[in-house]
Parts: C-alpha cells; structure tokens; sequence
C-alpha cells in the first residue's frame, strides 16, 4: 500500500517532467515557469469544478485548453527572440501567476488555497496518461517534425536556413508542452486534494528542468527513471529527505560537466547527439 | 492625488532602484561575456548576505571594513563557482544550454543549503546608522536609502570607468563581441572571464550586502535577482547604461505602483508589461540586439 502511494505520487511529478522533456529534449528551450502551468490547471480543474459544477472530466479538458492558451499568449512575444529571453520570461510567468491566484482570493481561496476536490484520481490514470504522453512524445521524436525540431535545438539558424519555420514549431511544441503540465497539474488537483499558490514556485520548476538534463536529453526512458528516482527519493530515505535537493544539485552538476548525454544515457533509444553545439 | 506622497514614493522607489541597477549589471555582465543567463548570480547574493551578516555581527561591527570584505567575498565565490562549474562545461564546448542548467543549479544549490543550515531564522544586520531621517523640505529620506543610492552610483560609476578605459575593461568587451578571436590576439581568455564573474561576483556581494543590511536575512533573497533579471530585461540584455535606467525606472515604478494599486496587483502589472514591451521593443531601453551567430 506505502510502495503504491509511493508510486502514484511519484508518477504524478513524471508527467510534470515529461511535460517539461517535450519542450526542452524536442526544441531545447528552457521554461523556468512550468510551475504556473501547474498552478493554472490546478486551479482552472479545480475551480471549474468546485464553483461552477462543471464535470470532471470537463473540467480537465478544461484545463489543458487553458493551459494551451497561456502557452501561445507567452509564446507570441519570446519565441521569435534568443532562448534566454523566453527563459527569463517564463520565469517572470510563474511569480505573476503565484500572485495572481493570491489576488483573486474571492475565487482561488487566496493564500489559504483550495480543498474539497473529491478524489478522482488514482494510480491507474496517472500511468496510464504517462503511456499515451511517452507514447506521444516518443511519434513526435520519430515524426518529421520532431526531427525538425531537433535540428532547431541542435543548431538554430542551419534549421532556418533550411527551410523550417523555426517560429511555428517551436510555438507548436510549447502549446503541447503547455498543455501537458497543465494536465499534470488538473491531476494533481483531483489526486492531493489541496492546492495553493506557493506549491510551485520557480525551484519546482527549475528541478523539473534538471531532473530532465540529469536523465539525458536524448532518453525518455531515462528522464522517467531519473523522476521516479528523485520524487520517490524523499519516502525512502526519510533521515536525509531535507538535504535531498541539495544532493540532487550536486548530483546534476556532476553528470552534467562529466556526462553531459546524461545519467542513463545507456537507456537512450536514440543516438546521443548532445555532443553537438547549438547556440 | 497627494504631490508629496507621489514625490516621496518615486524617491524611495529609486533608492531600491539603485539595488535592482546593480543586479541587473552583475547579471549582465555575465550575459556579455558568455551570453548566457547566469541565475548563480542570485546564490552569490544570497551567500552574500549571510557572509555581511556574520561579518558584522560576529567578527567586526565596522560598516566600511565588513562592506568591503563582503564585496571582496562575493567576486572570490564568483569566481570559484566559474572555476568549478562553469569553467569545465566551457573547456569542453558544450552547448550553452549546460551552463543554464548548472547556473539555475547553483542557485538552487546554495539556496537549499542555507534553507536546511539556517532557514528556520531570520538575521538581522546591526543597526551602522542611527535612524535618523533627512528632511529635504517636505521629503523625508531614510539614510540608510540614501546610502544605498550613493553606494550604488559610485559602484556602477567605477565599472563603467573599468570597462571603458582600462586594458582589462577592453579585453572583457573584446570577449563579449567575440569570446574566441581575442585569444587569437594574445588575450588569456580564462582570465579575462575569470575577471568578468569577480566584478560580477563583487556587484553580487554589495547587493547582498544592501539587501541584507535593508531587510532581513533569509534563504530567499537570492529570488530578488528576478527584479534584477526584468531591469535587465527592459534595459536591453548586457547594456550596462540601459540596466541603471531600468533598475531606476523599476524601482520607481515598483513603489508607485505599490502605492496605487496595492502589494498584490503589482508583479502582475510589471510582468504583464515586460511581455508587451517584448512585443513591441524587444531590444530593450538600450536598445542593442544579441543576435544568434553563426
């Protein structure tokens, strides 16, 4: 029952990760704001559930639709400028979000958060959304425009040079990206039951994106084993769970300056082309 | 609408103006040199501020003395962290996409530590100025802000000076515009990035410094390094002139709008301000463009 409990929360965080492995294995950007898609799908499920009786699985629907639509109102402005402005930007997306739920207080319950979801989801759900998402993520590696958007992570301006719209697909990645952690979050609103503003705050989402560089770029199989291992980390080993984060960042300095294809890059299913420059 | 209430607002909002220009030009500096996002930026704040903390409080109570010792710690942090995380990923030729994550790394790194270690309590500076206010006719300025603007202008003065005219300033803006053909010309690269995080990290230890001596010491302080990033931001990336304006203005802005339309409202103004300005002016106040190269 523990090891169960153990897994489904564990399983919940690596459809988070994956959501962040979309973006960054397929377009290498980097999005320190995935906290405020969580929030939004969070709340948008929660809300529209608890206030407006809206089923749950509208309200899930929802909530990636909300989700999908912040993704393509961030990605108006950053997607055509350098990386680091999308990055920067994002990170600013999470703080407003955070602040926003504390303002609407009438709707959102503010800083005391939101209870009162009855419990929808269980372990089942949760793998099996991770199978159809791998699964998903897996196609679009193998499809022509995974490949393409590859070639954009590898080296931006050859991909332009040619002839792929490197604007279009990158916002295209990002609204799937978008989508999918704000279903991660709607799920984690009908599974934990509590939700509230400073749950994902920029460290969350900057784990998220280190958890995905330490499994390797290239290895959905291992972004899953190194999520599973990090999340499931803290039940196992009790006696050292506050210094965790601090050993994760050793930890991800370490594989990163000594084996930058990542942690398992054994498990990759596809040929490690981290070697390769982009700028 | 009170004039003197408004007049009062921008004042102090410059005043912490003067702390944002410093972060956004530690962080931009990093930007020019390497072009990348260095959030250990935010981590040597927060080292900072509990290396004032102690200093003051425990070792001596001289404002100048652990002012500058702080200072001098940060640029050494600075550099030991380019030494041991930066400097390996570089040597190799990653892609810069691993300095991002080893930067964001970092600052979470140090963040946590000091969460774990000393988290659970607030530190407070002790009290260098008797809090006397001045009073400029019907302004009432803190001396303590006051301090802090000087503090900041001088600073920023003397890199600016740095930059422009001296044989290491011109090398750091050789590497900026190109970070290989220098070496070509007889410039120790390593050292002149080296030279880059320790101004950096210096202008990481007096807002760490400022911060801590302002507010209270906490594991956080470091998050503030967001102010700093969106000045640079509206600044234009890396443009020294461009992130003591936008510092200015984001101080000012900040406290008027704080005032306004309250504590909450805010960050959501400013944020939803940078993305328009993104929209419409992406190069920023500065108005210079870091282009992808070849």
């Amino acid at each position: 029952m523990f090891y169960l409990k153990v897994l489904e929360i564990t399983s919940l965080y690596t459809i988070l990760v994956l959501g962040v492995y979309l973006m960054t294995g397929l377009t290498g950007l980097f999005s320190l704001g995935q906290g405020g898609f969580v929030s939004i799908g969070a709340y948008t499920a929660a809300i529209a559930y608890l206030r407006f009786g809206v089923p749950f699985p509208l309200a899930l629907a929802l909530a990636v639709l909300i989700g999908a639509l912040l993704g393509f109102l961030v990605g108006i402005p950053t997607l055509r400028l350098r990386r680091d402005y999308f990055l920067l930007v994002t990170f600013g997306l999470g703080e407003m979000v955070r602040a926003g739920l504390l303002y609407l207080a009438q709707l959102t319950g503010g800083a005391l958060g939101m209870a009162g979801m009855p419990k929808r989801v269980g372990l089942p759900l949760i793998l099996g959304s991770i199978a159809v998402i791998t699964f998903i993520t897996y196609s679009l590696k193998r499809s022509r425009f995974g490949r393409d958007c590859i070639a954009i992570r590898d080296d931006e301006l050859a991909a332009s040079m040619m002839g792929i719209n490197v604007y279009a697909h990158k916002m295209k990645v990002f609204i799937i990206s978008s989508a999918t952690t704000a279903y991660g979050g709607a799920l984690y609103a009908f599974d934990i039951l509590f939700i509230e503003p400073n749950l994902f705050n920029w460290l969350e989402s900057a784990k998220l994106i280190i958890i995905t560089f330490v499994g390797g770029l290239n290895s959905i199989a291992g972004v899953i084993a190194a999520s599973t291992i990090y999340y499931s980390f803290g039940e196992f080993f009790r006696f050292i769970d506050v210094w965790r984060d601090v050993l994760l960042a050793v930890v991800v300095i370490l594989v990163i300056i000594f084996r930058p294809g990542g942690l398992f890059q054994g498990l990759s299913l596809l040929p490690s082309r981290l070697r390769r420059k982009w700028r | 609408m009170n004039w003197n209430i408004l007049l009062q607002q921008i004042v102090n909002g410059i005043s912490l103006g003067g702390v944002y220009a410093l972060m956004a030009v530690g962080f931009g500096l990093i930007f020019n040199v390497l072009k990348f996002s260095n959030f250990s930026h935010g981590g040597v704040v927060t080292l900072t501020a509990y290396v004032g903390f102690f200093l003051s409080r425990y070792v001596i109570a001289n404002f100048i003395i652990t002012f500058l010792l702080t200072a001098v710690a940060g640029g050494l942090a600075a550099v030991v962290i380019e030494r041991l995380v930066f400097r390996p990923i570089r040597r190799k030729g990653y892609p810069i996409s691993m300095l991002i994550v080893n930067s964001i790394t970092v600052a979470m790194l140090v963040q946590q530590f000091f969460a774990v270690t000393l988290g659970a309590d607030y530190y407070t500076y002790p009290n260098f100025i008797k809090e006397t206010a001045l009073h400029l006719g019907s302004l009432t300025v803190s001396k303590i802000y006051l301090l802090m603007l000087g503090i900041s202008a001088v600073v920023l003065g003397a890199l600016t000076y740095v930059i422009q005219k001296t044989k290491i300033g011109i090398a750091i803006r050789a590497a900026s515009s190109d970070i290989f053909t220098p070496s070509l010309m007889g410039v120790n690269v390593d050292f002149v990035v080296s030279v880059a995080f320790f101004f950096s990290g210096v202008l990481g230890g007096i807002t760490g410094y400022l911060l801590g001596m302002t507010f209270t010491v906490d594991p956080f302080v470091g998050s503030m390094i967001l102010k700093g990033i969106i000045a640079s931001i509206i600044g234009g990336m890396g443009s020294i002139l461009g992130g003591v304006i936008a510092g200015l203005l984001l101080g000012a802005a900040e406290s008027l709008l704080i005032g306004e339309i309250g504590a909450a409202l805010t960050p959501m103004v400013i944020y939803g301000s940078i993305i328009l300005l993104l929209l419409v002016r992406p190069q920023g106040i500065a108005g210079k463009i870091t282009e992808i190269k070849a």
